[in-house]
């Protein structure tokens, strides 16, 4: 090594400048500071590698990776050097490098432990289970550390689980075998030591399932001592699969002794008390059957007699064990009791407490629909609260409210007469408001306030009859109740996402987005919480707006898919085994989620939508995407659903809510709508690198790092445009066959249309598809070409008309009534203006092309002509004149586009709603801001889109004026 | 009425309902990924019959000598399940795995105006140990209590005997990487 002579203090006194400015992200001064440490030590190392790494970071793609390539070729050894060099090639996702460097290393130092170290976790990264196992054991030579030891065994059990050679059963099992046989070598010889390694055989023993070796070892002594918290649920899960069901039976009775309200035990308890009547009869046998279930049953009085505060365990494990019975067609009843007495004791003891409606509701199922509305009438009764009469105390408006969620859970409001339900949702607002001014002062502003659950009950009856009404009105005054309740309690997040969702179903994008941001979804929540807003923004009518909400959910993506390895190496690092599969699993979750895949392409097409600047900055703009429309880097069947549907919470009627199936159908549609818009990108795409080829400079970012020839850059492009051509007006031809429903609308949670219908019935598979006709006849010179150009001038047309037609009729509606259809109003024009902007870089991008080699006449270019078998290419001066004429046709159709959104007006709210505030014992000045900030809400949100779009227009027409 | 399980990494796309509240912090990823994987007994959910998450605790065990200790990072219980006695039992999970662990005592921070939470604990045995001045940063910085609770090993109590003085933040790191 250059610098091994030198001091080590020195040398670091030297390279700390240039960390001090990557640090703070100076990039431009650490480049130099290596530069100037070079020049007096040109050798050295670490000086060179940080040099590469501020390149990198400053997008000298090119110089960085000749820099780096020559540090690695001198295979370092330095702690330092090296870790710059992997944390570089950890940026570039070449994480092969990784492994490359660090087995030079170890080369050159055998049987050091810290690079054997950093070579295992760089195996772990590429998850090469085979490799890990070697140089985990090279590490045990070298230091014989348990953990090192454990490495190799977690190392072999992941070759046989999860590896490549996984799925042959013989070699699963040989695999498992000898990590067991690893882990008892370590028993036999003492050296077993910590919970974690206990933990790791017992997992050994069951992905064999060794049961009864995994019984024997759990309650053992070495386990107890190693392992003392161990799970008691690891016990039950043995004796279940063991078949053992009597002493789980016990052992949960001992369990229910000391912790009454544990449901997990409940669960198993009764499930082992319905095995045991399976059992095969032996010695007096014939008390057995009856004898079990009875005595689950005596079991669990004795826990409700012997409680002296009341708890809800026992109570719920009685409903249900009667459930249970009813569905094994035994006398429930005769042994229990009658099941809607049982319900009621139990609404009488714990409807004042909120989570008695979740309780009550998992045992409504289990009843014919007659019995779920009797068994509601009777609650309501129970609760005391007539159509005439108020709470009287907190406790008891709390049983009211649980006993009006089961009704509409049971299906008792949604067949009543609209009249009944307006006057439901009358009483429903008068019990808020009565709730709030009796009992629900001197709120905390952390806390929800008491009555709020009957206007988001409220909320949710209003959308029912606006949907059978086919009118907004009453969901509009639903916002406008909702907005109340959140001045009154500002941190109910409920109100806030009903809300959400009525500002999007109307269009209304100013408002969703203050909703969105008063809901302070941060990290993961982009993820599993984007649906409500991010996944709605598309061509939702603004689009540098929607820009930034994308922007916030990738910072958190590129950030955790940066990170995502290294959260894994930490399981490792602590020997955790109990957990890598499930960061294994995680981290494939989140690099595959459908949120962030979405929310990546649709800012690129955002991007390519709003550009603005002049031909050529626009072009290096799209440079940067590299989108590379060859390669479909999506993995389609590896999508991942994070969506978290419940936080959305819900009482519509069980019978017509199948969650399931609207998540994977909501889901299926999305994954197509990503089909259409990937593969408009990609199509896209090759239209600009036909006549601007992308440089082949930028080092491929994926791990694979083939080598990218200068291709015949033309010819690749054309047959890409024609491949992907191809699959566009397949994929509609395909999706046309699918025939999927629209998304069903029948309830306010439910999830808005995707984008799908809307893209199947605008005029996007002829605008593209004709467009890429037009792009391969003016490459190629067809003589086809004026035709072409004929049909794609008429498709720009249709498109404009669309956009002008919608507004009208927009304006229209706003006699009857201007919310109902504004979403899908502005989807229209949005999706107008996109195709009309993405027509319009185009055209911008082959004009400067064809100027150019109309002037120049390049000769390459007459060669490649040549070579195709058109008897006489138009010229391409005719072609220039052809592209100008269709620029000037589309500066003027988006002229008219222009003038329509001019005249677009903002949406007519619905009728005054003094009557509404009359009910709400509103002071005046309150009623007077609260209608006026909802109204101001909705016009500010249709002038920022019209400023917007006008902007957006405004650009295009200077892009294609010259 | 609980299950109560080991917190996973695919709770975290779920916990929305629970997370929501104001009080509940929602932390960069690495956050919880290093306690999963660090101490992964010390972050337990609580789950409703109905399959829904109720609440969670996230804690730790850390320390030298008579200075290992079991500490609580977060405990938090959705809107919809409180009243329910879950944060004690939560609370007790965590103090019984310090216990097999061998932790001297457990402590937690808590905001000085957080008076729920204060009574809660001193309900279950909690005492205010110290007060540790701005420890919560913000619009305005706020004071927190070091409560404490000492575990069986701790005979002699010798873990809860109060602090007079309030300490400074520095104080604490210091002490900390003692």
């Amino acid at each position: 090594m250059a610098h091994q002579g030198m001091d080590t203090a020195l040398f670091e006194r030297r390279l700390r400048p240039i960390y001090d400015n990557l640090e703070v992200g100076n990039n431009r001064k650490a480049l130099q500071e290596s530069e100037k440490l070079l020049r007096k030590h040109p050798s050295m190392l670490c000086a060179r590698a940080l040099k590469g790494l501020a390149l990198l970071r400053l997008g000298r793609y090119e110089e960085s990776h000749g820099c780096l390539q020559a540090v690695a070729e001198d295979k370092p050894t330095d702690d330092s050097t090296l870790q710059v060099l992997s944390f570089c090639y950890r940026e570039m996702e070449q994480l092969n490098k990784i492994v490359e460097l660090y087995q030079h290393a170890v080369k050159k130092n055998p049987g050091n432990e810290e690079l054997l170290a950093h070579l295992f976790i760089s195996y772990v990264r590429v998850e090469d289970y085979k490799a890990q196992q070697a140089v985990a054991l090279q590490l045990y030579k070298a230091q014989p550390k348990n953990a090192y030891y454990f490495w190799s065994v977690i190392s072999v059990v992941f070759q046989g689980i999860r590896g490549p050679e996984s799925a042959v059963p013989e070699k699963r099992k040989i695999y498992l075998g000898l990590a067991q046989r690893m882990v008892e070598k370590h028993i036999r010889e003492g050296k077993l030591e910590s919970e974690q390694e206990a933990f790791l055989y017992l997992h050994i023993l069951k992905l064999q399932k060794k049961f009864q070796e995994a019984w024997e070892f759990l309650t053992g002594e070495l386990c107890a001592k190693l392992y003392p918290g161990a799970p008691v649920s690891m016990k039950f899960e043995l004796l279940k699969v063991l078949g053992n069901w009597r002493e789980l039976n016990e052992l949960l009775q001992q369990l229910l002794d000391a912790d009454r309200d544990r449901w997990d035990y409940y669960k198993e308890y009764i499930q082992s008390c319905f095995e045991i009547l399976k059992l095969p009869i032996t010695e007096g046998a014939t008390e057995e059957k009856k004898f079990s279930l009875s005595a689950c049953q005596e079991f669990l009085q004795g826990i409700i007699d012997s409680s002296e505060r009341k708890k809800r365990g026992p109570y719920l494990a009685r409903l249900e064990l009667h459930q249970r019975m009813r569905a094994h067609q035994l006398p429930a009843d005769q042994l229990i009791g009658d099941f809607d007495e049982l319900v009621v004791e139990y609404f009488s003891l714990f409807a004042d407490k909120s989570c008695c409606t979740h309780d009550i509701a998992l045992f409504l199922p289990s009843v014919s629909m007659k019995q779920r509305q009797a068994l509601a009438n009777k609650l309501l009764l129970e609760s005391g609260v007539s159509s005439t009469s108020l709470p009287m105390n907190k406790e008891q408006m709390q049983k009211h409210i649980c006993a009006l969620q089961i009704s509409r859970m049971c299906g008792a409001h949604i067949d009543l007469p609209i009249d009944h339900l307006l006057a439901f949702y009358t009483a429903l607002k008068l019990h808020y408001e009565h709730g709030r001014s009796t009992f629900g002062n001197k709120l905390l502003s952390t806390e929800m306030g008491p009555s709020d659950p009957y206007a988001l009950l409220a909320a949710n009856v209003m959308y029912d009859i606006s949907l059978r009404e086919n009118k907004s009105d009453y969901l509009f005054e639903a916002l406008c109740l909702l907005q109340y309740v959140l001045r009154n309690s500002t941190s109910n997040f409920h109100v806030k996402l009903l809300s959400l969702k009525i500002y999007h179903m109307f269009g209304c994008l100013l408002g969703a987005q203050e909703m969105y941001e008063y809901l302070d979804i941060k990290q993961i929540q982009l993820d599993s919480m984007g649906y409500v807003h991010c996944q709605l923004l598309p061509l939702c009518g603004r689009f540098s707006g929607a820009r930034n909400s994308y922007d916030t959910t990738m910072k958190f993506f590129t950030n955790s898919y940066k990170e995502r390895l290294e959260y894994i190496a930490l399981t490792y690092r602590f020997c955790t085994f109990s957990k890598m599969e499930e960061f294994l699993n995680f981290k494939e979750r989140l690099t595959n989620s459908l949120q962030y895949v979405t929310c990546s392409l649709e800012a690129q097409i955002c991007d390519l939508v709003s550009c603005y600047a002049n031909v050529h900055q626009n072009l290096s703009t799209y440079t940067v995407m590299s989108i590379e429309p060859a390669e479909d880097r999506i993995a389609w069947h590896e999508l991942s659903d994070n969506r978290d549907l419940d936080a959305i919470i819900r009482w519509d009627p069980l019978h017509q809510v199948d969650a399931d199936a609207e998540r994977k159908d909501s889901f299926d549609q999305e994954i197509e709508v990503l089909q259409l818009r990937s593969l408009m990108l990609r199509l896209y795409a090759t239209f600009i690198d036909l006549y601007h080829p992308p440089p082949i400079t930028k080092p491929s970012l994926s791990d694979g790092s083939k080598e990218e020839t200068p291709a015949p850059a033309v010819e690749s492009a054309t047959s890409t445009l024609e491949l992907l051509r191809d699959s566009w007006t397949g994929l509609y031809q395909r999706l046309r066959l699918m025939n999927y429903k629209p998304l069903p609308q029948q309830f306010l949670v439910n999830l808005l249309p995707t984008r799908l219908h809307l893209l199947l019935e605008l005029p996007y598979e002829r605008f593209f598809d004709d467009l890429a006709q037009l792009v391969l006849d003016l490459h190629s010179g067809a003589a086809s070409l004026a035709a072409h150009c004929k049909k794609v001038g008429d498709n720009v047309i249709a498109v404009m008309e669309l956009c002008v037609r919608t507004i009208e009729e927009s304006n229209e509606w706003n006699n009857k009534d201007g919310l109902w259809k504004r979403r899908y109003q502005q989807q229209k024009v949005a999706a107008s203006l996109e195709m009309l902007s993405l027509y319009a870089f185009l055209l911008s991008v082959l004009n400067d092309k064809l100027q150019v080699s109309s002037k120049t006449k390049v000769k390459k270019k007459q060669g490649d002509n040549k070579t195709q078998d058109t008897p006489q290419p138009v010229s391409e001066k005719e072609r220039s004149q052809m592209v100008q004429e269709l620029m000037r046709q589309l500066k003027h159709k988006l002229e008219a586009c222009d003038a329509a959104i001019r005249t677009w007006k903002a949406p007519v709210l619905p009728r005054d709603l003094s009557s509404f505030m009359a009910d709400m014992s509103l002071k005046p000045e309150v009623e007077a801001t609260l209608i006026g900030d909802v109204s101001a809400t909705f016009k500010d949100s249709h002038e920022l889109m019209v400023t917007e779009l006008r902007n957006l227009l405004k650009d295009k027409i200077r892009m294609v004026a010259k | 009425m609980t299950t109560l399980r080991p917190f996973t990494c695919d709770d975290l796309f779920k916990f929305n309902n629970v997370n929501f509240d104001p009080l509940t912090e929602t932390y960069g990823l690495s956050f919880y990924t290093q306690y999963l994987a660090k101490w992964p007994e010390y972050f337990q959910l609580a789950e409703s019959p109905s399959g829904q998450i109720m609440g969670y605790i996230m804690g730790k065990v850390e320390g030298h000598l008579d200075n290992w200790h079991g500490h609580v990072t977060a405990l938090t219980v959705s809107p919809d399940y409180r009243r329910l006695g879950l944060a004690a039992l939560l609370m007790n999970f965590l103090e019984d795995i310090s216990e097999k662990k061998r932790a001297y005592f457990v402590d937690l921070f808590v905001r000085k105006s957080n008076q729920v939470a204060i009574n809660m604990y001193k309900n279950l045995g909690y005492i205010i140990y110290r007060t540790i001045l701005e420890y919560y940063s913000g619009d305005q910085d706020e004071d927190a209590y070091d409560m404490r609770k000492a575990l069986s090993r701790d005979v002699n109590k010798k873990s809860v005997i109060p602090y007079t003085q309030p300490i400074t933040m520095r104080e604490l790191r210091h002490q900390t990487n003692h």
